[in-house]
């Protein structure tokens, strides 16, 4: 199991390492120039061009390259273009909106989600699997800021119950980050709930129709027995497996909510950085996530060895 | 206070963003200010003259100027902003043309020494185009123009709160509890510089729909130009008010690459006059009739120079047939007309749609070239033909209140490859446009206006597609917001 972890642990940095050339290019071969973008609209290209040189985007790009790899070496992710501020401290600002959302969600979904899957496998076919059915469509095909806009105008705007937008960060106080939280984790968390709930149904039924369910049964297991100390566990695995697949998506893909209920995060930093041409930034934060993305796979790997004993490394 | 677009850049004279402008007026002051009739007042001069031959103006700082750090304003601090400033600004590198000396002679004195007198130099320290010239410390304004000064610490009526500083999220202003405020009262830009509230947010809220809604939460008090399908929301809330604050608003207009065909011919620029029709394209990009008006003079609507000289025979626009005949004429032969498409500003994306299919229309092989607005920024630079990743026909704004500043505005010049993107040259119309800064009175440069404006409508370097008003929305409770352009300034404002 160690050396398992360990030849993980060293692909994690085979990736980061890949990701780190790929996103490199790729953002140096695309158009756009954030000297122009400093500049601004009045600028005359004479400007412009003093800023390019200023800023050392004239450099050979294997030169460029060589200073930011050794810089991301002795752990130095440089500075923004545009504020001069080190990735870092501007990464590390954004951190904590992004992972609160995101774990208050992957609870809501997880719990809400597998417990509407489990009733709906023990009563299939009948009113809550039918209704059940229903909401996993909606909850396909609304798209989260739609959900957020309702939320937004029902709960914020006409009844005032809660924020329309913002983050609190937790240390100001537990009741306020929560408060700010509600609305943006409801919206994140319908698709998941949806999609957990139908993984976690899937799951289950396939696993009521084994054998060794049949002869539970015939044993004398209640259903509270069947459901949850047999069938719960041995469909884990795909559950566990898609929670952390969507755990590692959820991550990166929280941008729109975000965006919609104004939360200072990652994912609002590197759009921005995107849309500025900020290089450092959006350099930074992808090595960053290409890393929690195979350390998030590797704990769920290693999760499944709770789950199953058969699963050995 | 939401404010349009993001605070990407801190320094002033680096960037021409409006918003970095907006924070030079928040943090730093200047020499001299316009106030709402566009006069120029002293602002950090207390008094001022100038020698009988006008070759050497003496400045005196006022008293009670000191910097956030608790350091005294001295004129070295304004020499060097001068001189970093004069390496970029258009005006700034005229007064560094002419400049024999600029030079501190005491703490709170310093002179420009001319070789040969300025008219207008008074004028183009007041400048109402971007970059202002805001006066730093003379250890940030010692850095080269292209430098970013980081350090946000100015003399202007707001301090930086550099520990709240959230880039991309939120940046916080605070009173300057030090700062002395002239004694004349607030008038433009210029007079006495009081700040009603203890601290100044700027949120950074992107999507304009949530930014409305914490407009009507409550949770914010001002709105920077909203969309204009929010207007009739805004009108029907009690709480909430629109309100013009620049009511010269922008000019909308299109650049035309005159260094490739088929805008290298005079006929094809002339052609594109005849098509556009401002009555439609203007209402494309503000849908509002309210907040759109045509304009014809390259000087702009209502300002001091705005005249009809030359535009007569294109007046109205929308024109196909004649259109199309001009480009024949021109010796069109189905070169690819590329227009530059920011598709996140919607309603420049929306009027190059619209331009494309009209030129489609009379046959000319026009094509979009989608990008986010940075691509733009960064594909206007390029002057070689379309096949080499160049362009035809740039789509932008310009404030209206820069159209009366052909030294300032470098889209009122015409001095070729070296000059605004579009790159026109009309060596006629330059020489024109150098004896602006040495005519002493409006009535005269007025005059002078109507002969520049003939030749420019001859060459047609651009062609306007109408001015635009964008009104902001403000809860009821805030007040006393003062309504210039080119900037929105913090002080005088109050909540109750």
């Amino acid at each position: 199991m160690a050396a398992y972890i360990v030849r993980r642990m060293l692909s994690t940095i085979a990736v980061m390492a890949m990701v780190g050339i790929f996103i490199f290019l790729l953002l140096r071969l695309s158009p756009g120039d954030p000297a122009a973008i400093i500049a601004g609209d009045a600028a005359t290209p004479q400007m412009i061009a003093g800023i390019r040189e200023q800023l050392g985007l004239n450099d050979p790009l294997p030169a460029q390259f060589l200073h930011w790899a050794l810089g991301i070496l002795s752990g130095d992710f440089g500075g923004s273009i545009f504020t001069g501020r080190p990735v870092l401290l501007l990464i590390s600002q954004r951190l904590q909106p992004t992972i609160s959302l995101s774990i208050l969600t992957m609870i809501v979904s997880v719990t809400v989600g597998v417990a509407f899957g489990i009733l709906a496998a023990w009563r299939v076919g009948g009113v809550f699997d039918r209704t059940l059915a229903a909401f996993a469509a909606l909850g396909f095909s609304v798209p989260v800021f739609v959900v957020g806009y309702f939320l937004i105008y029902w709960f914020a705007i006409s009844v005032r119950w809660l924020p329309v937008q913002g983050y609190q960060p937790v240390e100001h106080g537990l009741g306020p980050w929560l408060v700010h939280l509600i609305l943006p984790t409801v919206a994140l968390s319908f698709p998941y709930i949806a999609y957990f709930a139908r993984i976690t149904r899937a799951s289950i039924l396939e696993v009521l129709s084994e054998d060794y369910m049949r002869t539970a049964a015939a044993k004398g297991a209640s259903s509270y027995s069947m459901l949850f100390h047999h069938a719960l566990k041995n469909a884990g695995v795909p559950i566990l497996t898609v929670i952390g697949i969507s755990f590692a998506y959820l991550i990166s893909g929280v941008v729109i909510t975000e965006t919609v209920f104004n939360i200072p995060g990652v994912g609002r930093l590197v759009v921005d950085a995107i849309n500025n041409r900020d290089y450092p930034i959006i350099q930074g934060v992808l090595i960053l996530a290409s890393g929690l993305y195979v350390l998030v796979n590797l704990a769920v790997d290693l999760t499944y060895t709770l789950i199953d004993p058969r699963i050995r490394y | 206070m939401i404010k349009s677009g993001d605070l990407r850049v801190f320094d002033p004279i680096l960037s021409t963003a409006t918003i970095t402008g907006d924070h030079g007026y928040a943090i730093y002051d200047t020499l001299f200010a316009l106030n709402s009739k566009f006069t120029p007042q002293p602002q950090m001069v207390g008094k001022w003259s100038a020698s009988d031959d006008k070759k050497t103006y003496t400045f005196e700082l006022r008293n009670g100027l000191g910097w956030h750090d608790g350091t005294p304003v001295t004129a070295a601090d304004c020499v060097a902003s001068i001189r970093r400033w004069g390496q970029v600004a258009p005006g700034g590198k005229l007064i560094m043309a002419r400049a024999k000396d600029i030079s501190k002679k005491d703490e709170q004195t310093f002179t420009i020494e001319l070789k040969e007198p300025l008219g207008l130099l008074i004028d183009v320290l007041a400048n109402l185009a971007n970059p202002f010239l805001f006066i730093m410390r003379e250890k940030d304004a010692s850095r080269p123009a292209t430098e970013q000064v980081t350090a946000n610490i100015g003399s202007g009526p707001f301090k930086f709160n550099e520990a709240l500083a959230k880039p991309g999220a939120s940046f916080t202003y605070d009173r300057n509890e030090k700062y002395v405020p002239r004694d004349d009262p607030s008038d433009g830009f210029a007079g006495g510089k009081v700040v009603n509230v203890d601290r100044v947010i700027w949120e950074n809220i992107s999507n304009p729909q949530t930014a409305f809604a914490a407009l009507q939460a409550g949770e914010v008090d001002f709105l920077e130009g909203p969309p204009a399908d929010l207007y009739p929301a805004v009108e029907s809330d009690p709480n909430l008010a629109l309100q013009v604050l620049d009511k010269m608003g922008w000019v909308n207009l299109l650049r035309l690459n005159c260094l490739q065909k088929p805008f290298d011919n005079v006929k094809a620029r002339q052609a594109m006059l005849y098509l556009v029709d401002q009555a439609v394209i203007a209402r494309v990009i503000n849908p509002d009739p309210k907040y759109s008006h045509p304009v014809t003079s390259m000087f702009g609507n209502d300002t001091l120079y705005s005249n009809d000289e030359n535009t007569g025979w294109y007046k109205k626009g929308g024109d196909p047939e004649k259109a199309k005949q001009l480009f024949k004429e021109g010796g069109y032969a189905g070169e690819k007309v590329v227009i530059l498409q920011p598709t996140n500003l919607m309603g420049l994306s929306n009027a190059a749609q619209f331009l494309a299919a009209a030129l489609r229309k009379i046959g000319i092989n026009a094509e979009l070239a989608p990008s986010d607005w940075g691509g733009v920024v960064t594909r206007r630079t390029n002057k070689g033909s379309v096949e080499e990743g160049g362009w035809s026909i740039l789509i932008t704004g310009v404030p209206d209140s820069t159209l009366s500043d052909p030294i300032g505005a470098p889209w009122l010049g015409a001095e070729g490859d070296k000059g605004f993107f579009g790159w026109p040259k009309i060596d006629e119309y330059e020489a024109l446009r150098a004896q602006w800064a040495d005519t002493p009175t409006v009535a005269e440069r007025q005059v002078l206006a109507r002969k520049m404006q003939a030749v420019w409508w001859d060459y047609v370097p651009t062609v306007l597609l109408g001015q635009g008003i964008t009104p902001s929305a403000r809860r009821k409770t805030l007040t006393g917001l003062i309504g210039m352009p080119g900037a929105l300034p913090m002080w005088n404002m109050q909540k109750a």
